[in-house]
């Protein structure tokens, strides 16, 4: 539906991308060195993941438990990426507090970390929302728009930029919660994040349902808007409670 | 709350609102690579875009549609006539690189000069025109012919002025227009049917990974001539500018240096010299070379389409010579120990990249543009993971290194398996709407 609808469809999935980039990262190279990465990371974890369901695809469009199989395989398998991407960062901080030390600057202090797990964050998110939205847009920019038979009442590429959007919120900022509860070995902010990010996965499963996709995507972004609030607060308390 | 008065001796950072917090490492490091990653980025999102502007199959530029009818029937396009086209391509790259080098050794510095100028003009205006010429046709806007006429030479002189001779226009410009070479001469090579780009670019890959590390190679030998002179090596390279590493801020040290006497300057700004065998003087025997081709059968079509190109050909040998240069980098040791001599060295940290890789990245990102975006995006990932693990190398064994291998491998392996496993996969999930 003319360039216009296409570049709509990208700015709702990516806006709040491009303005946490315009206004945060792209401040430090560092950082966008870190979204990069975190990227490619995602990128490689999920054609590791097409690699192992390649042999079961095309599953059959009528039986909905393929599905929840394969949506809890890559949820796990994701979390697992996030703690071997959690394991790399601290390598990256030993050896960039080693470096500050020989040119006698200040280590990384609180407000430093929490940007980098935010960049790696965002990484992930725009990976996602690259791969699952951006990359389908190609025909959004032409001169017709394409609806799915079981959401009928909004334009394929409608539905999936809202989702991807609330992913792309809550990779972002579970990013954040998880690298802080694995830092500071809070168990309740370790266990929100695989939850968080499964609860939301399983909610796009309601998508399968005909007419489902207009109860699954406001709850997807009700989802987002939870673990931006947790975010928000857990982050609140621990720069407050760094100041005293 | 502001902790208020100055901060002990130990430096204990205290998150101060309204930006007052003292400057850690995290706000200028890793800045001469995003130095580098920019512009590349920039060159392969103009090469896509151009790709998705002609290419598209609605309104068939004419110049794909020549090719196109003369590899017609799918007589060119497969494996052995793409392995014999990119073989031939590397044994003239290799050739007219020695033959770089053996000027370069007896000094000949007029004739670099010249033929860069003159390979600089060519690309412009020839490959630049047409592409122009395409663009206006296809996006159907107003120009009219004299203004294009008038328009094009202008803009084609001052362009090629600011590749050639950096010292005389603002950096900004002298790098633009070194993007604009390498995003015409890549779009160039896109126009190569498929298995063909393909070839090339491993077959380039290979080479330049030969080159640069077998003590025989030409790149090598040129690198150690000028190495040996302390001279800059002839051709067109691209330079990110250096950062100051003493001071937080991006300071621009480059217009500080002091260029030494003569033609040469080793120091910051890019080298102006550069050679070319010009087809039709210099190198009689490429010029015998193109002469029967053009009389061939169709089923050498391909080598024909390249070999009609020999400027282009062997503007790419040129263009290839400068690879990553092993600049002393911004590193802990040096800035320890050279403090008070901190500028020359510290500026000095800046990354070099030859042309042809800007050209060859952006030729795999083309064409995989020509297929889906999608692996647009995994291509371009894996170019700039290749870049770095290859900065990374370069920051660790401080000597040349070729910057092809690495990102062409994993570019083509991104590829490939982008379009075997992880589109299926992201079409069977997005169209149930289920993602994750």
């Amino acid at each position: 539906m003319t360039v216009a609808a296409g570049a709509g469809y990208a700015l709702i999935a990516l806006g709040p991308a491009f303005s946490l980039f315009a206004g945060v990262i792209a401040r430090k190279p560092f950082l966008v060195l870190t979204l990069l990465s975190s990227t490619l990371f995602w990128l490689v974890s999920l054609i590791v993941l097409s690699g192992i369901w390649r042999g079961f695809l095309p599953l059959k469009s009528g039986a909905w438990w393929p599905y929840v199989i394969l949506i809890l395989t890559s949820v796990a398998f994701q979390e697992g990426v996030r703690l071997v991407f959690w394991r790399l960062y601290k390598k990256v901080e030993e050896m960039l507090d080693a470096f500050a030390d020989r040119i006698a600057k200040p280590r990384l202090c609180l407000t430093d970390k929490m940007l980098i797990s935010l960049a790696g964050g965002l990484g992930h998110g725009l990976a996602h929302a690259v791969f699952f939205c951006l990359s389908l847009l190609t025909p959004a920019f032409g001169q017709a728009t394409f609806y799915v038979e079981r959401c009928s009442r909004m334009p394929f590429f409608l539905v999936s930029a809202i989702i991807s959007l609330g992913f792309l919120v809550i990779h972002t900022f579970s990013m954040i919660i998880a690298f802080n509860g694995y830092g500071e070995r809070k168990k309740s902010d370790q266990i929100f994040v695989p939850v968080i990010h499964l609860i939301a996965a399983v909610m796009t499963l309601i998508n399968l349902a005909p007419g489902g996709c207009l109860i699954g995507t406001p709850l997807l972004c009700v989802m987002a808007a939870l673990t931006l609030q947790y975010s928000w607060r857990m982050v609140g308390q621990r720069l407050t409670e760094h100041e005293h | 709350m502001a902790d208020g008065g100055p901060a002990p001796a130990v430096a204990v950072p205290v998150p101060v609102p309204g930006g007052g917090a003292p400057a850690t490492i995290l706000d200028s490091l890793g800045e001469d690579i995003t130095r580098i990653v920019g512009p590349v980025s920039t060159c392969m999102l103009i090469v896509v875009l151009l790709v998705s502007i002609l290419s598209s199959p609605s309104s068939p530029s004419p110049l794909t549609a020549a090719l196109n009818t003369a590899s017609a029937a799918g007589a060119g396009d497969d494996l052995t006539s793409a392995l014999i086209t990119a073989g031939t391509f590397v044994v003239c790259v290799t050739a007219a690189t020695f033959l770089m080098a053996l000027l370069f050794y007896f000094r000949c510095t007029p004739c670099l000069r010249a033929y860069m100028g003159f390979s600089a003009i060519w690309v412009l205006l020839a490959l630049g025109g047409q592409i122009c010429l395409l663009l206006l046709s296809r996006l159907r806007l107003p120009l009219d012919a004299v203004s294009f006429a008038l328009l094009l030479p202008n803009a084609v002189a001052a362009l090629a002025v600011a590749a050639v001779s950096p010292a005389s226009v603002p950096i900004a410009l002298h790098q633009a227009a070194l993007l604009a070479i390498a995003v015409l001469t890549a779009f160039w090579f896109t126009l190569l049917p498929e298995w063909t780009t393909w070839a090339l670019l491993v077959a380039m890959a290979v080479y330049d990974l030969g080159a640069v590390l077998i003590p025989g190679g030409p790149l090598r030998v040129l690198l150690e001539l000028a190495m040996e002179r302390n001279e800059e090596i002839p051709a067109l390279i691209y330079e990110a500018r250096p950062v100051d590493p003493r001071h937080g801020q991006n300071w621009r040290l480059w217009a500080s240096r002091q260029p030494p006497a003569g033609d040469f300057d080793p120091t910051s700004t890019v080298e102006v010299l550069g050679t070319r065998s010009n087809s039709a003087d210099l190198d009689p025997s490429l010029r015998q070379f193109l002469v029967p081709n053009l009389s061939s059968n169709p089923a050498n079509a391909q080598a024909r389409e390249v070999l009609a190109l020999p400027e282009t050909r062997v503007d790419i040998a040129a263009l290839r010579v400068p690879l990553i240069q092993p600049q002393p980098d911004r590193t802990r040791e040096d800035s320890d120990s050279h403090d008070e001599d901190g500028i020359g060295l510290g500026s000095s940290g800046a990354i070099k990249l030859g042309l042809g890789d800007f050209i060859f990245y952006s030729v795999l990102v083309g064409r995989a543009a020509m297929y889906d975006y999608m692996t647009v995006y995994a291509c371009y990932l894996a170019i700039i993971g290749g870049l770095g693990v290859t900065l990374l190398l370069l920051a660790f064994f401080r000597k040349a290194l070729p910057a092809l291998p690495v990102s062409i491998t994993l570019g083509v392996l991104f590829y490939v398996l982008t379009r075997t496993l992880l589109e299926n996969f992201v079409m069977q999930c997005s169209t149930n709407l289920l993602m994750f």
